[in-house]
């Protein structure tokens, strides 16, 4: 089974040699230039296996071990591979064709240092500190009827989204607000020092949007010991940006380092679990209103898999291929794109590892290309330089949209 | 202007950690910093515990977890959010599904929240009120390059310990001493899960493997290596990423690190008269046996070996390179100027890795001293930098110590990783992190602007640095707190 599949999806989208992709994308140009595009980063090195277990491939019971026993079972998605348990709103997504699960996916990095990898994700180079902007902010400016517009859920703007065109970044905020002379006044002083000034005026920019100022309901600051409600309310937040025009929004959710006991049904495995599924939930229901939902793409990513085998705490440490979320109403779901390299001591990376078998920027350029058209010659060249050979993976729905 | 008003200046608030005034530092600026090295003083502040102290209060509470038949369930989830005591203890604790984990939370939070505040407090308010406060400075760096954060439970009541006990003492002799005290801490084993390691072939996992084979029921509770630590020292506190070494290495190192844990099982039996109890022990029962091959050179099996690979780190050269590399960034540019950064490096081989000379050397060392601001302030250097130059005293942090430097972004004592604080202009300069400073600053101001005159402060705090844009902004501001606000919000006070 698990061979006949692998056979089927190596005829559909293997091999960067040939580059398949790029012959199956169906470019929209006529409804492009109102889509949205949010980028998630699940920081820590998401277990993929976890979260979407290969429960066909003959060696998963063995190598996984209790980590591959679930307290009740999996959300198949088809044969071979299934949800986590914990993830019940994206398998509906499945169901209804807005969700592709990439599995056995990563980045040209190979070693295991979450920090490089990181680098490597945000970057978009091959290498780590190769390139010290972000593949998205080089993708703003280059996309089609660019500069967009774009957010940042959090306090700082993360390397991914740094680049030539300015960024909004928002979190909630128990403060009072600064007197608007004030803030006059601090911008004249500022006159001296761009960097400072760009901040401000930005942050000024956004306040003065109606509605967009303090948010009481908002639970306090995100990345809290817990995190999941302010997560939820982030992913709302986020749909809010996106309602009033950001074409781009990136956040967050972090935690992912799973070394110790992550089976448990309420560690931190398993509560990342639920807040991963509640904020896509939340994302989906802020974007559904004015059929946004329809016109966005979602990108759910992390620095690198974790070994398939786990470690001497029931935990897992560092590993290499992992597992990738494309979802949305433009998104062509109900997939699972892997060239499946097999769970066998022989087929992994190094013995270890889930071997990579597809490079991520190949969605990547998929989702910029198609979705918000950035031409192929500034993909190749400025937004993901060395990518050129992957082509673009597939994942919009056919021109209907 | 002369030129000693300028270092005056710049040794207040580039080195040192803001001053209200530069007339206490005189003429002599890298004098006055240079007596200020040596080993950190003792924290002031009430009730802070010791390593050990806080470990024996996480065993309280898995104790009174346990005892509690209600919490039964949940009692596994305190151990594990991220503490994962259930490895620690064998076959411990069972895998019953959990009704109420908020609760446990609550109760983990609650059962900590008196010590975490206490070390909160005592880390801010030392930094706020010392008369050293380039020693302070050095005591933060290095307290984010060996980063230990209560974002993860394990750690939980231990990160002001770890600061106290490992790196304030340790930070005026050489690197190798700083690194094995921080390594070998209660809080830096818990923290990246060498608490739970076990040799693959240890005599613990050997017997637990047995025992599940007598019973199959029983879930393999441990069965051999947790590489976080061994990782992390390589690329985080030594050679760094590019320092040449490979998974086999981390292995190797790992299996090394094996046995070096924190006896909780032994105070969860022995809890009321634990005090007894070393927080830090060798249980050879975990080590890995055999020799091990970290960076080419063979290590015997054993206690001796983790010193030995920690000398040997110590003494690497890319450990020169990356230590120097991360100070030289920390006290004068995000980009560090590929000069300085080689005297340093060059001190630190040539005296073997001794502290105080790499800070001399930084000191005396012209790069230090230009006099463009190149670093901007972290949220919490901001907080303690306005503290200090308002001399508002330890009553600033008297309630939610850490509220404001948690506004703006950067929670104090609780890095998100490893990697501990960003150290560059960037990270900080996102919009609404800015506007948060703007808000904060508000804040401070209205407190305490109508009796602050911001602009007497502005010229006797900063010196030469403060540009006349900037006075004059002051000058025609509307009220004394709104003076006050432009005065903390002025780039030549935001930067360093």
């Amino acid at each position: 089974m698990m061979q006949d599949r692998r056979q089927l999806l190596k005829s559909l989208l293997v091999g960067a040699a040939c580059a398949p992709w790029a012959s199956l994308s169906v470019a929209a140009p006529q409804s492009t230039d109102n889509n949205r595009f949010v980028l998630i980063i699940l920081r820590g090195g998401m277990d993929g296996l976890t979260a979407v277990p290969a429960i066909g491939d003959p060696a998963f019971a063995d190598a996984r071990g209790v980590l591959g026993q679930f307290a009740s079972a999996p959300l198949a998605l088809d044969n071979s591979f299934a949800l986590h348990p914990l993830l019940p709103q994206l398998h509906a997504m499945y169901g209804r064709g807005e969700l592709a699960v990439l599995h056995a996916v990563g980045l040209p990095y190979r070693e295991r240092s979450h920090f490089d990898a990181q680098q490597v994700l945000e970057s978009g180079g091959t290498r780590p500190h190769e390139i010290t902007s972000g593949w998205l902010g080089r993708a703003l400016a280059l996309a089609g009827g660019g500069p967009l517009s774009a957010v940042a859920l959090e306090t700082a703007v993360p390397l991914v989204l740094r680049g030539p065109t300015a960024v909004d970044s928002w979190a909630p905020s128990a403060l009072p607000e600064p007197a608007p002379d004030l803030v006059a006044r601090l911008a004249q002083m500022y006159r001296q020092d761009p960097a400072l000034a760009q901040a401000l005026a930005r942050a000024q920019g956004l306040r003065a949007q109606p509605g967009m100022a303090a948010n009481p309901s908002m639970p306090g600051a995100p990345g809290a010991y817990g995190g999941g409600r302010a997560a939820v309310a982030l992913a709302t937040k986020a749909a809010d940006f996106l309602q009033r025009g950001s074409r781009v929004a990136v956040m967050d959710l972090g935690g992912w380092d799973s070394h110790t006991n992550q089976m448990l049904p309420n560690g931190a495995m398993s509560n990342n679990l639920r807040t991963l599924d509640a904020s896509l939930a939340a994302l989906r229901d802020g974007l559904q209103p004015g059929g946004v939902w329809a016109r966005t793409a979602v990108l759910v990513v992390t620095e690198f898999g974790r070994e398939v085998v786990p470690n001497g705490n029931l935990g897992t440490d560092h590993g290499t291929g992992g597992v990738a979320f494309v979802l949305g109403g433009a998104v062509h779901g109900g997939r699972v794109l892997s060239d499946w390299p097999g769970l066998a001591r022989k087929d992994r990376f190094e013995g270890r590892d889930l071997r990579i078998t597809s490079d991520l920027r190949a969605a990547m350029r998929g989702l910029l290309s198609d979705h918000l058209r950035v031409p192929r010659a500034a993909l190749d060249a400025l937004v993901l330089p060395g990518s050129a050979s992957l082509g673009a993976l597939d994942l919009l729905r056919q021109a209907a949209a | 202007m002369r030129s000693s008003d300028t270092h005056a200046a710049i040794a207040a608030h580039r080195f040192g950690l803001g001053e209200s005034s530069l007339n206490a530092i005189g003429g002599d600026a890298p004098g006055w910093l240079l007596q200020q090295l040596g080993p950190a003083p003792p924290q002031t502040g009430v009730g802070l515990v010791s390593g050990a102290e806080g470990i024996r209060r996480f065993a309280q509470f898995i104790a009174s977890q346990r005892r509690n038949p209600a919490a039964i369930g949940s009692a596994q989830t305190g151990a594990s959010m991220g503490a994962s005591t259930g490895a620690s203890m064998g076959a411990g604790i069972g895998g019953t599904a959990a009704s109420d984990t908020r609760s446990t939370e609550q109760q983990f939070g609650e059962h900590f929240r008196a010590i975490v505040q206490a070390d909160l407090r005592a880390r801010l308010s030392t930094a706020a009120l010392s008369t050293r406060p380039f020693t302070e400075r050095l005591a933060l760096f290095w307290a984010n390059h060996f980063t230990v954060s209560m974002a993860k439970a394990s750690a939980r009541g231990l990160v002001g310990a770890f600061e106290r006990e490992a790196i304030r003492p340790n930070m005026a002799g050489n690197f190798e001493q700083l690194l094995k005290a921080a390594v070998q801490h209660a809080g830096m084993l818990r923290y990246l899960d060498n608490d739970h390691s076990a040799g693959p072939d240890s005599a613990i996992v050997l017997r637990l493997a047995r025992r599940q084979r007598a019973d199959a029921q029983a879930p393999p509770r441990l069965t051999g290596l947790n590489e976080n630590l061994a990782r992390e020292i390589l690329e985080l506190h030594t050679v760094g990423a590019t320092g040449g070494y490979s998974q086999a290495d981390v292995t190797a190192f790992a299996q090394v690190l094996t046995g070096w844990r924190v006896p909780l099982q032994r105070l969860l039996a022995q809890p009321a008269d634990a005090q007894g109890v070393q927080p830090v022990q060798f249980d050879a029962a975990w080590h890995q046996p055999g020799d091990k091959v970290v960076l080419g050179r063979r290590y015997a099996e054993g206690p001796q070996a983790l010193d030995q690979v920690l000398h040997d780190l110590a003494a690497h050269p890319a450990t020169a390179r990356f230590v120097s590399t991360k100070l030289v960034r920390h006290l004068v540019a995000d980009d560090p100027p590929p000069a300085l950064v080689a005297r340093l490096e060059a001190s630190f081989l040539a005296t073997g890795g001794d502290l105080p000379s790499l800070y001399r050397s930084l000191v005396q060392s012209p790069e230090a001293w230009a006099p463009q601001q190149a670093k901007l302030k972290t949220p919490e250097e901001f907080v303690i930098s306005t503290v200090r130059v308002l001399n508002l005293g330890e009553q600033a942090f008297a309630r939610q110590a850490d509220g404001a430097v948690n506004q703006m972004g950067q929670r104090v004592q609780a890095a998100p990783s490893p990697a501990g604080w960003p150290d560059r202009a960037e990270e900080w300069l996102g919009p609404d992190a800015v506007w948060k400073r703007l808000e904060w600053a508000t804040r401070v101001a209205g407190l305490v602007g109508r009796q602050a005159d911001a602009r007497a402060l502005a010229r006797a705090s900063l010196g030469p640095l403060l540009q006349d844009d900037t006075l004059r902004q002051i000058e025609r501001a509307a009220d004394g707190p709104q003076a006050l606000t432009l005065m903390l919000m002025a780039p030549e006070f935001q930067r360093r």
